[in-house]
């Protein structure tokens, strides 16, 4: 009850603070950057991939969402704890009768369910794409959730770091330069070993099973989160 | 305007954001370690400043920029302290001024540390072939220079926005569709964001898109005019934002 009360004060906090723009920016963009793409060589990439279009169409999708993902992360979490540190005023949300855990908890929710509305309009924008570019009413509905929402949680390590960056520096220039060199790092994601969490979010890995690195994102993810929240509730704030 | 540059100096000579300018090059130093070098024949040094700087100017480059921006602005915006500063005897322009020169003047000191990886990673892996100086200085220095409309855009952002993530969002939503305008050769010698990577590559690349392939005239006349266009639209924006 306290979660979902404290979720509406950090949605009021992120008011007019053109987050929204941003989370459809990175859903939607993901789509029309695809749309440009095909517009370019449509012909080209129609031929090329003759036989299974629309799983070539989720295959690119994905590579182009996986670094949007990692540098969305980064700067959404850096806005989520930038509204205290811009005005001051850790002091003043954490002298309310609140635990420290509990508003750890709430950013960290709102960081992910905004994350998750970004990865839903991927994946409707997709659909509406495939549809426009005829590549047939075959949709494959389970690789599309997996495309869509497998990276999101392989990539929640990645999510707790930038919080516990965001929330620990007042500085924003080093959290944001992680999330940067994270997501050039990401695109080099096939040729790293298996076990650095950026790779995760590509799903490849050497078992060929792309539920490996989500389930080994969710459990490192929420370890970080419980060590970032233990030193949110131990720090000294300003 | 030298006594603007040197307390922009004394505001960030302590700060992490002086550390940012070995970021890119570290990492593209640990991508030319790795990558096996292809027997092509062509001047290893060339190849070497391919496979770094494909990385640095693509993407950690027009990405860093924005870093550079943000940085600059953010104490002002941080402590009301853009009332404090233009309230001493200095005009708006040359504030601008001196903190857009401050943003070029990290990007070079990121470009000498980048030169200095490449000639280390080229000294570790053992490379024989003469060095071609001038090509190789061509390419830093273009590239740097083709960063001034780039940089000037973000300026003009990041004074706009009290937020320091916000224009670095900005940065990132034109930086990462880099990968495939840098295909178009219609669209990218218009897009500023690749025109970094058009300069430093141009000379490196027989075989690419053809955007690579480019004449320098219409590549420089592009830039300089975006930049010239950029940097006063920001300054006259400076000038007249109530603050």
């Amino acid at each position: 009850m306290m979660l979902l009360q404290l979720l509406a004060v950090e949605r009021l906090k992120i008011r007019r603070k053109a987050i929204w723009p941003l989370i459809a920016a990175g859903g939607f963009g993901v789509v029309l950057l695809q749309a440009a793409n095909y517009a370019l060589r449509y012909d080209y990439l129609m031929k090329l991939n003759a036989d299974n279009p629309w799983g070539h169409m989720l295959s690119e999708m994905h590579f182009l969402a996986v670094p949007s993902l990692i540098m969305g992360l980064a700067i959404i979490a850096s806005m989520i704890a930038g509204v205290e540190h811009a005005t001051n005023s850790w002091k003043q949300t954490l002298a309310l009768p609140l635990s420290r855990l509990s508003v750890y908890a709430a950013k960290f929710v709102l960081l992910m369910g905004l994350m998750f509305a970004a990865c839903t309009m991927l994946a409707v924008g997709t659909v509406v794409l495939g549809l426009c570019l005829s590549l047939g009413t075959d949709i494959p509905y389970t690789e599309l959730l997996r495309v869509s929402y497998l990276p999101l949680l392989a990539a929640l390590p990645i999510g707790a770091v930038q919080l516990w960056l965001s929330v620990s520096l007042a500085n924003q220039a080093i959290p944001l330069t992680v999330g940067v060199l994270g997501t050039v790092v990401s695109m080099f994601g096939m040729t790293l070993g298996d076990f650095v969490p950026y790779k995760w979010p590509m799903l490849d890995n050497q078992w060929n099973e792309p539920l490996i690195p989500a389930a080994l994102g969710l459990t490192v993810g929420l370890l970080i989160y419980v060590a970032g929240s233990v030193h949110f509730v131990r720090k000294d704030v300003k | 305007m030298w006594a603007v540059l040197r307390s922009e100096w004394i505001k960030w000579r302590k700060s992490p954001i002086l550390w940012l300018i070995f970021v890119s090059p570290a990492l593209c130093s640990l991508i030319g370690l790795l990558e096996s070098d292809d027997m092509s024949g062509g001047n290893q040094w060339d190849e070497l400043l391919h496979t770094m700087g494909i990385m640095h100017a693509l993407l950690l480059m027009p990405l860093l920029a924005g870093v550079f921006s943000a940085s600059v602005c953010r104490l002002e915006h941080a402590g009301g302290g853009w009332k404090q500063l233009l309230a001493l005897p200095v005009s708006r322009g040359a504030v601008y001024i001196g903190k857009f020169v401050s943003v070029m003047l990290l990007l070079l000191a990121t470009q000498a540390v980048f030169l200095g990886a490449l000639l280390l990673v080229g000294t570790i892996k053992g490379y024989t072939d003469p060095i071609q100086w001038p090509g190789l200085l061509f390419s830093l220095i273009g590239s740097w220079l083709a960063c001034m409309p780039l940089a000037s855009l973000q300026m003009g952002v990041s004074v706009a926005w009290a937020s320091f993530a916000a224009p670095l969002a900005i940065n990132a939503i034109f930086t990462l569709p880099n990968i495939i305008i840098a295909n178009s050769e219609r669209f990218a010698p218009y897009y500023p964001w690749d025109q970094p990577v058009l300069v430093m590559l141009s000379q490196q690349l027989d075989d690419g898109p053809d955007a690579f392939h480019l004449s320098m005239t219409t590549l420089c006349s592009v830039i300089s005019v975006s930049f010239v266009l950029f940097f006063v639209v920001g300054q006259m924006y400076f000038r007249r934002k109530p603050i």
